[in-house]
């Protein structure tokens, strides 16, 4: 499994490599300019080249990209246009926000969906599968946008329980998490239904329930850690809906996370920060999935990492 | 910024909210300490120091922080500030006297030497202040002795006074200053506690400057991008005030709120259609004239912004000095607009359209407005093709005169020589008038409106100003926005501006015993 995890860990070096290659490509491709949106309307042409010669932005393009590339070989992510700091310390300083809200989010998302699931697949077609079934449905349908202010008229509004926007604590945390990971819940619970309802026809179930468990027992002792392989594959995969749902949520809650400041850096046409941001996505991406293939194996003893 | 905030999902969440009203809404609340009030604003503020901060959220909040010489009161006027009294014993030639004993809210004397250093640090090449630009007609500035600044123009320049609203930092302020921190230390009624870009900017009290008794202790300025959130934060009680950001459909909800107050006064912003002067066909008058009837703007303010809205006549409000409304009036009238766009030779075909086909581009917030005017314009024959950009994009197109029609706003117009920066032939892009509109009529009278010293000339020379570009219809002139304030009712005193500027948050007062004790504790 170490060879394994040092391998993928080797891969992160042209993922890395193609994602701001991409981002340095797409950023720079569209209109916009960071010095005219720094120093506004009145600004002088003269003020303008001066300050794109200060930020280094009137070398040729490829000059630029290899300066950058050198930078990052050297963990230098550069300046921040608009925040004037080290693109570094501006995302150490909001990526655990999201990171936070990301985990919370997928916490809520199991929390919620593997009793559903398990309920649903259990005893297909009872009033518990439809219920649940039902929630799954209008979770997938129900946009971050609506749900997210639909929980603070609820919760915090009219019935005084949470506060409504900001981060600090754990009262502060719910209703983004929830919001997150609402929709995710939905799909997993319903690829965990799934899931159960072909374990529960499989010859060892049968042969517990033989054996005199119940068949709800035998499901969960014995059915319900087959049951899980393809739901954590889903997971792993459904990790970039959570981050990308992660910036909508924290412009919703204003939470002071990376994706919004991301936002903001886009707007801003704020170069370093935006492909910064960016990488730092990517490589969790691929992190979690990496992880993703580890729990696999851990889960299911069949699986074996190569 | 507001990306998602969809007029649709608006509408769908204000009936939400009218639905929950009847669950009440007076449940406890997470407060805030005694004494401090919380403003949200829809995004946060680029610059702490004044000689940087450009966009208006930035310059609101400085204009708590920092003085200046003069100020616009909130009659639009110039009203003192630093300066005790000021004279211009020549064209070129301002001098101001200053008030004595301001302190900055460390302890320092300001003196006429911080005032001179701060307008050093604007003019050097090297400090990129985008401040320069606006100063370019300031000759020199000297400080004879601690208690005088005088300013020489490099011609007679009617809106000098302009120049003297600059912020003043102490003498010795650093440059750049650091974004993430809080910024130098002003004279204003108010210090920066503490600056989180995309999160708050906390104020608290400037202990030099006096504050009226019960005045609140300090303000936290929390940025909050979503529309819908905002007017949540003021129902729950969890925001004080917000001005000018809260959308026109929830606002009845709001007023019908027993703890809430909705303050209506009539704003400055120019809201208006601009045309491109370099396509062949909007370069006909009769086309424009034909699309400014074919708008129905009272039926848009009373409708689409709920009454926030006064229709315009042209970029200055009845509000400035200068206003003249006595202009050609385009009021709906879509049989005059057939009629005009025939004479330009575009027939209608058989199918009511004609061979008029234009590019409008707009944000996402500006969505709405667009299906409208789509709308009307089809109804006189005119396909309007919509492409709604991401703000940086758009805002890129426009300044680079790269559109046909588009709608815009001006905040803040004060001073009338603003036709000189947007209808003069020589400001084009780079400069303000992204039309290209060119009429050398315009260039002579604004030209001399910026040479003329003596208002009463100044004022007939806007008079021709405002009905030459009501004629030529550089702009479709559409409406003045409101100054909307939503406010907690235990606030007294707040008077909106009619330019949205929060100058009064100083001055008001906030009915909570003890609230100033618990605050000068903190």
């Amino acid at each position: 499994m170490i060879w394994y995890v040092l391998r993928r860990l080797a891969t992160l070096v042209p993922v890395a490599l193609g994602v701001v290659t991409l981002t340095f490509a797409l950023i720079h491709l569209v209109p916009g300019d960071p010095v005219v949106a720094m120093l506004g309307d009145t600004a002088s042409p003269a003020d303008i080249a001066g300050m794109r010669h200060r930020l280094g932005l009137d070398r040729p393009i490829l000059v630029q990209y290899v300066d950058f590339l050198g930078g990052l070989a050297h963990g230098d992510l550069g300046e921040s246009i608009s925040y004037h700091q080290p693109v570094s310390r501006l995302i150490a300083e909001r990526f655990p926000a999201t990171l936070e809200l990301a985990g919370a989010g997928l916490l809520v998302a199991m929390v919620i969906a593997f009793p559903l699931g398990f309920i649903a697949g259990a005893k297909p077609g009872s009033a518990g599968d439809v219920g649940s079934m039902g929630f799954a449905i209008v979770g997938i349908s129900i946009p971050h946008i609506y749900l997210g202010p639909l929980l603070m008229i609820w919760f915090s509004l009219d019935l005084g329980l949470l506060p409504l926007t900001g981060r600090g604590g754990i009262p502060h945390l719910v209703l983004p998490a929830v919001t997150l990971g609402t929709a995710l819940a939905a799909v997993l619970a319903r690829m965990l239904r799934q899931s159960i309802i072909q374990v529960r026809d499989s010859d060892y179930m049968r042969t517990a329930v033989s054996k005199g468990l119940s068949p709800t027992l035998a499901l969960f002792r014995h059915g319900l850690r087959n049951a899980l392989t393809p739901v954590v594959t889903l997971l792993g995969l459904e990790l970039g809906g959570l981050l990308t749902g992660a910036l909508i949520t924290e412009i919703i809650f204003s939470w002071p996370g990376l994706g919004r400041m991301l936002i903001s850096a886009i707007s801003a046409r704020d170069y370093p920060l935006v492909e910064g941001a960016v990488l730092t996505f990517a490589l969790t991406y691929v992190f979690v999935n990496m992880a993703t293939d580890v729990v696999y194996a851990l889960v299911d003893p069949r699986v074996s990492l190569r | 910024m507001a990306m998602i905030s969809k007029p649709a999902v608006a509408r769908m969440l204000a009936l939400a909210l009218c639905g929950s009203v009847a669950l009440g809404c007076n449940r406890p609340k997470i407060g805030h300490p005694a004494g401090e009030i919380q403003v949200d604003i829809e995004s946060s503020p680029t610059s702490t120091d004044p000689r940087f901060a450009t966009d208006a959220i930035s310059s609101r909040i400085n204009e708590l922080v920092f003085e200046s010489l003069v100020k616009i009161g909130p009659d639009g006027q110039f009203v003192n500030d630093l300066a005790q009294s000021y004279e211009r014993p020549d064209p070129k030639t301002l001098i101001f006297h200053l008030r004595h004993g301001v302190r900055f809210s460390d302890g320092r004397k300001l003196t006429a030497r911080d005032i001179k250093f701060t307008y050093d640090s604007i003019l050097d090449p090297d400090s990129m202040s985008p401040k320069r630009a606006g100063m370019k007609e300031l000759a020199s500035i000297s400080a004879p002795d601690d208690y005088t600044i005088v300013m020489t123009t490099r011609h007679p320049y009617a809106p000098a006074l302009e120049m003297a609203m600059q912020g003043i930092v102490p003498a010795g302020a650093p440059l750049p200053a650091a974004a993430m921190s809080a910024g130098p230390v002003g004279s204003g009624p108010f210090r920066m506690l503490s600056y989180k870009r995309d999160e708050s900017v906390e104020l608290a009290r400037n202990p030099f400057h006096p504050a009226p008794p019960e005045a609140p202790g300090a303000i936290l300025f929390k940025v909050v991008p979503d529309p819908t959130v905002r007017a949540l934060e003021l129902a729950e009680g969890q925001c004080d005030l917000s001005e000018n950001n809260i959308e026109a459909s929830v606002l009845p909800w709001l007023a019908d709120h027993p703890e809430l107050r909705v303050s209506n006064t009539p704003g400055t912003t120019y809201k208006y259609l601009m045309f491109n002067f370099r396509d062949p066909s909007l370069r006909d008058l009769r086309v424009r004239r034909a699309i400014a009837y074919a708008i129905d703007r009272q039926a848009i303010v009373t409708s689409v912004l709920h009454g926030t809205a006064r229709v315009a006549t042209g970029m200055l409000s009845p509000e400035n000095w200068a206003y003249y409304g006595e202009v050609t009036d385009y009021g709906y009238d879509p049989a005059a607009a057939c009629r005009l766009l025939d004479q330009a030779g575009y027939p209608a075909r058989h199918d009511g359209m004609r061979n008029l086909r234009f590019e409008y581009k707009t944000t996402p917030e500006g969505a709405r407005l667009a299906e409208v005017l789509q709308a009307m314009l089809k109804r006189v024959g005119i396909t309007l093709n919509v492409r709604i950009l991401e703000w940086a994009t758009f805002y890129g197109d426009i300044q680079r005169g790269s559109f046909q029609l588009a709608s815009l706003q001006w905040v803040g117009i004060d001073d009338p020589n603003f036709y000189y920066m947007t209808f003069d032939s020589s400001m084009t892009p780079p400069g303000m008038n992204r039309g290209y509109y060119s009429n050398p009529k315009m260039d002579a009278l604004v030209r001399t409106g910026e040479r003329t010293l003596d208002l009463a000339a100044r004022r007939q020379i806007y008079q021709q100003v405002q009905m030459l570009a009501a004629s030529d219809l550089p702009y479709v002139s559409l409406w003045w926005v409101d100054t909307v304030a939503v406010m907690n009712r235990s606030l007294s005193g707040f008077a909106p501006y009619p330019n949205g500027s929060l100058r009064s948050l100083a001055d008001l007062t906030i009915a909570r015993p003890g609230a100033i004790e618990e605050a000068a504790r903190r």
